[in-house]
């Protein structure tokens, strides 16, 4: 009785090995609950969810144009949830990806703005690719190696290295390469320094998708990818089977910052046409819910990033064509994100209401 | 087990339910509207008012109406001007696109705005045109405009145009009102003349910026002789904090007069706390700083968005570069705050407004100022190799510099005697 008194409400419990299919009906779920708390939120703003969503569809995938647009968004994305999926496969907490993508920017930005003129388009290009993962891969490389040296707090020191970096487009972008005096913007690049385009798109999708399976089968097919499962797993492990964490989280880091790079690089060449201080544009955070959302497999990431620009896209239209404001749009994907993320809470743990446990007693 | 798929049928349930309910309450109402008013003008049906036509037009904003400045402004222009169609008989379906950045997302909002089928899509910021140039060429029969940007002139493209007002005559005025009240203090014993000191709050060292506050000296210098001024550059078109703190520099190195190019009210209201006057750009400033803001400028886009709708509508070409100034109305002063202002300003800006109008008087008048000690006597308007230096197009003659004469977009980026640049780095 005085144990009962003492229990709280609700107390949680790790739940282990629910079934697959239970699995999916509660991810199901929650995106169905999402959906429903963002239809109160539109008709709050006055539209008719129906024909909200109806529309925020037929916006980003109704027609040619649409979709195309809605690739483009997605391309970075993935790219950039490819990039930083070695990283928290380790639990090394990269939060750097904005930084890193800008980075590359800079380093594809130089070549496309001063070798134009000297360099066949598709020598260019590639240049300007090794550049853009080289200069993502060292300005990775940087808070790896103090992490692996002196154990500093990555999460931290990559946020922080953002703002640097992002710092140096704007100094590039009033200094040294700006266009128009005062005009803070640099000139748009010479067509030779542009990613060509494939089905409407820039190129960029097919280098994205390459690096899907690239990343799938370093992730599971390769002696690195299985370091970094276990130091992830356990750094003592590892450090027992003889590997040597810091080189791993170096080469590791690396390995991620140049893929953030290279989407740098497709950003500013495929996308932009230039280089500009929001050239990231928070790709290098909304990758983490995806790749979190993917947990972290490859494939999944393709679903998930495309879900996100289909929203991103659909959000816009419905600004366009409903003038619903675009923050609405941003609060429904927040909570749709929200509840997807949450939903991994109900499946890793169970909730036990006070004096269940004896009429669960009772029924078994 | 039982209860968890209980709780999964209640679920579905409760969806459905609301996915009906929500479906009942009213008919779909936009999803049509795109085809109905794509039609051309002149196939409508004659039962609306006089002529009926109707013109869908994009508006791609870099900010929303809320800031209260540059983009606000743009808003103002938007609803005056429908209101003039309207009375024409011309309805216009707007379709404003909010916070849109200078990036490939600018060039998205084209290409949807062009797939929802407006008649002319409408840029409104400078940094806008690289994007909207990458879209017009796919759409032929859809007219573009980038406001403030000058490639229209030079691209091959007939369906792209460019626009901007003599605001440099609005900022001559505000500089005549802020030289009255300078010359009126020193008259009065309370500053000695050279402590005339003007203190300018600029976004960047960019021409639309230079010329605006060389004009704006100029106007004071016209009625306050003695008057020299400081420019603080604050490298953001709009960042309260920092235009408060370029204020607050200024106003302790001396100045007692503050004006700005930059989009936020603070540096009005760092001038009321400091004690020293101020006037304004965009917007009237008279509410937050009563006993500092004298008066304000603005453009008005309504005549050149009646304009160039009224011409969409009917079918005819418009001009690829306009610019015009107080001869349409396309500058304006907001309200003169004669609480403070000098006696005898109002009759003075009468008297130097219509001179302007008739072209008595020329705002850079090459007499009235000097370079390095020098009369200026030759400079370029135009940048046609893509240098970003201005290397054809005479713009000194007949007495004057002729500023915004052979492209609508400013090129006055001189730096005359007597204006002192305090940071340059921007």
């Amino acid at each position: 009785m005085n144990h009962e008194k003492k229990t709280p409400l609700i107390r949680l419990a790790k739940r282990d090995g629910m079934e697959g299919w239970k699995v999916w009906c509660i991810r199901a779920g929650s995106i169905l609950f999402a959906l429903l708390l963002g239809a109160l939120v539109m008709a709050l703003a006055g539209a008719n969810p129906v024909t909200a969503y109806g529309t925020m569809i037929s916006g980003a995938l109704g027609k040619k144009s649409a979709i195309r647009q809605t690739v483009k968004i997605a391309v970075p994305l993935l790219g950039c949830a490819l990039a930083i999926t070695p990283c928290f496969k380790m639990r090394f907490w990269n939060i750097g990806a904005e930084g890193q993508i800008t980075a590359g920017a800079i380093a594809a930005s130089y070549f496309a703005l001063f070798w134009a003129s000297r360099l066949p388009s598709p020598v260019l290009l590639v240049v300007m690719g090794i550049a853009g993962a080289l200069a993502g891969g060292l300005w990775a490389l940087i808070p790896a190696f103090f992490k692996a040296r002196w154990n500093t707090n990555e999460t931290l020191f990559t946020l922080m290295m953002n703002y640097i970096v992002i710092g140096v487009v704007r100094w590039l972008q009033g200094g040294p390469w700006e266009g128009r005096k005062g005009s803070q913007i640099i000139p748009q690049f010479d067509e030779a320094a542009c990613l060509p385009r494939v089905l409407g798109v820039h190129c960029g999708w097919i280098i994205v998708l390459v690096l899907v399976v690239f990343m799938h089968v370093y992730m599971n097919h390769t002696k690195h990818g299985y370091e970094i499962a276990v130091i992830g797993d356990s750094i003592n492990t590892a450090r027992y089977a003889g590997m040597n964490v810091g080189r791993v989280m170096m080469r590791t880091m690396f390995l991620s910052g140049a893929i953030s790079g290279l989407v740098g690089f497709i950003v500013a060449s495929g996308a932009n046409n230039t280089l500009y201080d929001g050239v990231a544009g928070g790709v290098g955070f909304t990758s983490i819910t995806v790749a979190w959302l993917s947990q972290l497999n490859a494939f999944a990431m393709v679903g998930i990033s495309g879900l996100l620009a289909v929203l991103s896209k659909g959000a816009e239209t419905l600004q366009t064509r409903m003038a619903v404001p675009t923050s609405i749009s941003d609060i429904i994907t927040g909570i749709l994100l929200f509840c997807m993320l949450g939903c991994e809470f109900f499946i890793n743990y169970k909730l036990i209401f006070r004096g269940a446990g004896r009429k669960e007693a009772r029924h078994e | 087990m039982k209860k968890f798929l209980a709780l999964l049928l209640s679920m579905i349930l409760a969806l459905s339910l609301a996915a009906c309910g929500g479906g009942s309450d009213q008919p779909p109402q936009t999803t049509d509207k795109p085809a109905d008013t794509q039609q051309p003008a002149d196939s409508a049906p004659a039962d609306t008012a006089p002529e009926g036509k109707t013109v869908k037009v994009g508006l791609i904003c870099i900010g929303d109406e809320n800031d209260q400045g540059y983009t606000y402004n743009f808003i103002r222009g938007k609803e005056a001007a429908t209101e003039a169609l309207a009375a024409k008989g011309i309805t216009v379906d707007w379709v404003v696109k909010w916070n849109i950045g200078e990036d490939s997302g600018c060039e998205d909002a084209n290409i949807e705005l062009a797939d929802e089928g407006c008649d002319l899509i409408i840029n409104n910021s400078f940094g806008f045109e690289p994007f909207m140039l990458k879209v017009a060429p796919d759409y032929p029969e859809i007219e573009f405009i980038a406001c403030t940007n000058q490639a229209s002139w030079g691209d091959s493209l007939d369906n792209t145009h460019n626009a901007f007002a003599n605001i440099y005559e609005g900022r001559y005025l505000a500089g005549v009102v802020a030289g009255m009240k300078l010359q009126q203090m020193i008259d009065e014993g309370e500053i000695t003349a050279d402590q005339a000191v003007i203190g300018y709050v600029g976004a960047f060292s960019f021409a639309e910026v230079i010329s605006g506050f060389t004009s704006y000296f100029l106007g004071a210098r016209s009625v306050c002789p003695s008057v020299t001024m400081k420019v603080q550059f604050v490298g953001s078109w709009s960042d309260a904090t920092e235009e408060a703190n370029a204020a607050s520099a200024l106003a302790d190195m001396g100045c007692v007069m503050i004006s700005q190019h930059s989009d936020n009210t603070t540096p009005a209201t760092t001038a009321q706390t400091k004690g020293v006057f101020h006037t304004g750009y965009n917007n009237d400033m008279i509410s937050v700083a009563p006993e500092a803001s004298l008066i304000g400028t603005r453009i008005n886009w309504a005549p050149y968005f009646e304009y160039a709708i009224e011409s969409v509508a009917n079918g005819e070409s418009f001009d690829q570069d306009w610019c015009h100034g107080m001869d349409m109305d396309a500058v304006v002063m907001t309200d003169l705050n004669e609480a403070i202002a000098a006696p005898g300003t109002a009759e003075k800006l009468t008297e130097v407004e219509a001179k302007i109008r008739s072209g008595e008087l020329q705002v850079f008048d090459t007499s009235t100022f000097t370079i390095e000690g020098k009369v200026l006597e030759s400079a370029f308007a135009l940048d046609t190799d893509g240098d970003f230096a201005p290397d054809s197009e005479e713009a000194v003659f007949d007495g004057a510099f002729h500023e915004s004469y052979f492209q609508s977009a400013p090129y006055f980026a001189l730096r005359i005697d007597g204006i002192d640049w305090i940071n340059e780095a921007f």
